[in-house]
């Protein structure tokens, strides 16, 4: 059984609709991306599997459990977690206290040191700045607060949102070498607009175009697509 | 006289404060300006009346019990009326004005035009500074409304449920994500504001016998002070509430009794016009 499967989710914005008849799975340990160009609806998408939108239709399947409909906060305590789009740290609390809030949920508070713990290791820079305030950090800092926080909730399935938005590609690497790390242990799921990285770290990816998936498959094989790479690599 | 005024303005203050915390978190968490907030803090002082003169509790046990009612009824306010209005501020606040325009009405057909005072806690007075007497109960309830204080402190600084609260003030969205029941917290934080107002409530009616409309000016106060200090800001209510206590009673003392509010809204005006959001205030306005 797949961790996480969508079938056939359509999704209103409002009074426009923004993402047609979706269907994707992500099995256990696996890394997959969502590619796709600006307003394609790749955070509506992830939106979506959090429980922030509401789908019109189709279902969404977390462990074989339908979790559509379901609110963020439930989402969250069932394994889920998702590192939004720009970060969105708590700017006037600690990096400490920004990542005990990422605790919050049961699954994480009753192991909340021993992941803090893991954390600072795979950011040491979060541990010098515990006591900074998060909205003094640089981008690439909040960015791995970011993960940081979402990772203290022990998800399973992780959501990132546009990693490498406005950060130095140095500072992308790093992060997404920290992601690697994380192995089987955590699923990725994550969008982005780098398509070279998102290829490069993960197995599988899909296509988004205007709100609907135009290709899937293998990363390495869309990654010598001429088309891909003439649309999204400039090549 | 000056040290007269001086601690008048500071045990005035601190009551102040404690009124204005309970606005200052529901408009903090919630995005609404509770209207009803001074009938939250009347209601209180009858309960605290009745429960102590006409059932003859305790003072301490009916003012606890008084309290708790009150944050009950606060969060059953929230259910029935306020969840509804989220995301339209405007409706939250002519909800809340007809609310405080009911409840004056139903304190006056069940409780009477006449002040009622509950008990006082302490008797006597104390020398202040070799200087001059000044009643033990106004002492005690600064006492009483410092510890109410530091509580809320504590619990803001110290527990979950203050991290969630100040988490959930700063970005309600991402709140959520982290596993927080947004729903819920609101309930609980309306209903922790007027309990808030309540507290303020019996510890101040011994002073000041509650009224039926005797909580507008509460209310008015507590929203200049919330101005003033800056929305959402813990300490912009504690400093804001000492200023407006210490301005109102000097002015008082020294200018005239009878525009004893005018003062507050006066360093108001200059204050936001200096800074217009407010001592403490960081939000954009
Ligand atoms: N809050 C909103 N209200 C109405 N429409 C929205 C809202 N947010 C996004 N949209 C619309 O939904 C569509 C998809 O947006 P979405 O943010 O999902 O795209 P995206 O693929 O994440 O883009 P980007 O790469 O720029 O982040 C866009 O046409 C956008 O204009
Ligand atoms: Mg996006």
């Amino acid at each position: 059984m797949a961790m996480l499967e969508i079938t056939g989710i359509d999704i209103f914005r409002g009074e426009t609709q923004v993402l047609w008849d979706i269907s994707l799975t992500v099995e256990k340990g696996e890394r997959v991306a969502i590619l796709g160009s600006n307003g394609a609806g790749k955070s509506t998408l992830l939106a979506a599997i959090i429980g922030m939108l509401k789908p019109t239709a189709g279902s969404i399947l977390f462990h074989g459990l339908p979790i559509t409909g379901s609110r963020p906060f439930e989402n969250t305590r069932r394994g889920l977690a998702l590192v939004p789009e720009g970060r969105r740290v708590y700017k006037e609390m600690s990096v400490i206290e920004n990542l005990k809030m990422g605790a919050y949920p049961k699954r994480g508070r009753s192991r909340m040191a021993e992941t803090m713990e893991e954390v600072v290791s795979l950011f040491p820079i979060l541990g010098e700045r515990r006591e900074q305030l998060a909205g003094t950090l640089s981008g690439g800092e909040q960015q791995m607060l970011a993960i940081g926080r979402a990772l203290m909730s022990r998800p399973e399935l992780l959501l990132v949102d546009e990693l490498s938005l406005g950060l130095a590609p140095v500072i992308t690497k790093e992060i997404f070498r920290v992601l690697m790390q994380l192995g089987q242990e955590v699923t990725i799921l994550m969008v982005e607009q780098n398509v070279e990285q998102a290829l490069k770290y993960s197995q599988r990816a899909y296509v988004l175009e205007s709100g609907r998936v135009v290709r899937e498959g293998d990363s390495r094989v869309l990654g010598e697509d001429q088309g891909i790479r003439r649309a999204y690599l400039g090549m | 006289m000056f040290l007269l005024a001086l601690t008048n303005g500071l045990v005035i203050g601190i009551i102040y404060a404690l009124a204005a915390l309970g606005v200052s978190l529901v408009v903090g968490i919630m995005n609404v300006v509770n209207f009803a907030h001074g009938e939250f803090y009347i209601l209180a002082g009858y309960f605290s009346y009745h429960f102590a003169n006409t059932l003859g509790m305790n003072y301490l046990a009916a003012m606890m019990l008084s309290v708790g009612l009150v944050l009950i009824f606060g969060m059953i306010i929230e259910v029935l009326l306020i969840r509804k209005t989220y995301g339209d501020d405007l409706y939250s606040l002519i909800l809340t004005f007809i609310l405080s325009i009911v409840l004056q009405n139903t304190y006056l057909l069940v409780f009477g035009p006449y002040p009622n005072k509950p008990p006082n806690w302490v008797k006597g007075a104390t020398n202040v500074f070799g200087q001059f007497y000044y009643g033990n109960q106004r002492l005690a309830a600064c006492g009483a409304g410092l510890v109410v204080i530091a509580i809320v402190y504590l619990m803001l600084k110290k527990t979950w449920f203050g991290r969630m609260l100040r988490a959930t003030s700063q970005d309600r969205e991402v709140a959520e994500l982290n596993g927080v029941n947004t729903t819920a917290l609101n309930m609980l934080s309306f209903g922790l504001g007027c309990a808030l107002a309540a507290a303020a409530g019996v510890i101040l009616s011994p002073i000041f016998p509650v009224t039926p409309t005797g909580g507008m000016a509460v209310a008015l106060t507590a929203f200049v002070v919330v101005v003033l200090g800056g929305m959402g800001s813990f300490w912009g209510c504690v400093v804001g509430g000492l200023i407006i206590g210490l301005v109102e009673n000097f002015g008082a003392a020294f200018i005239s009794s009878g525009y004893r509010h005018v003062f507050g809204f006066i360093i108001l005006i200059f204050v936001l016009l200096v800074r217009p959001a407010g001592l403490f205030g960081n939000r954009e306005i």
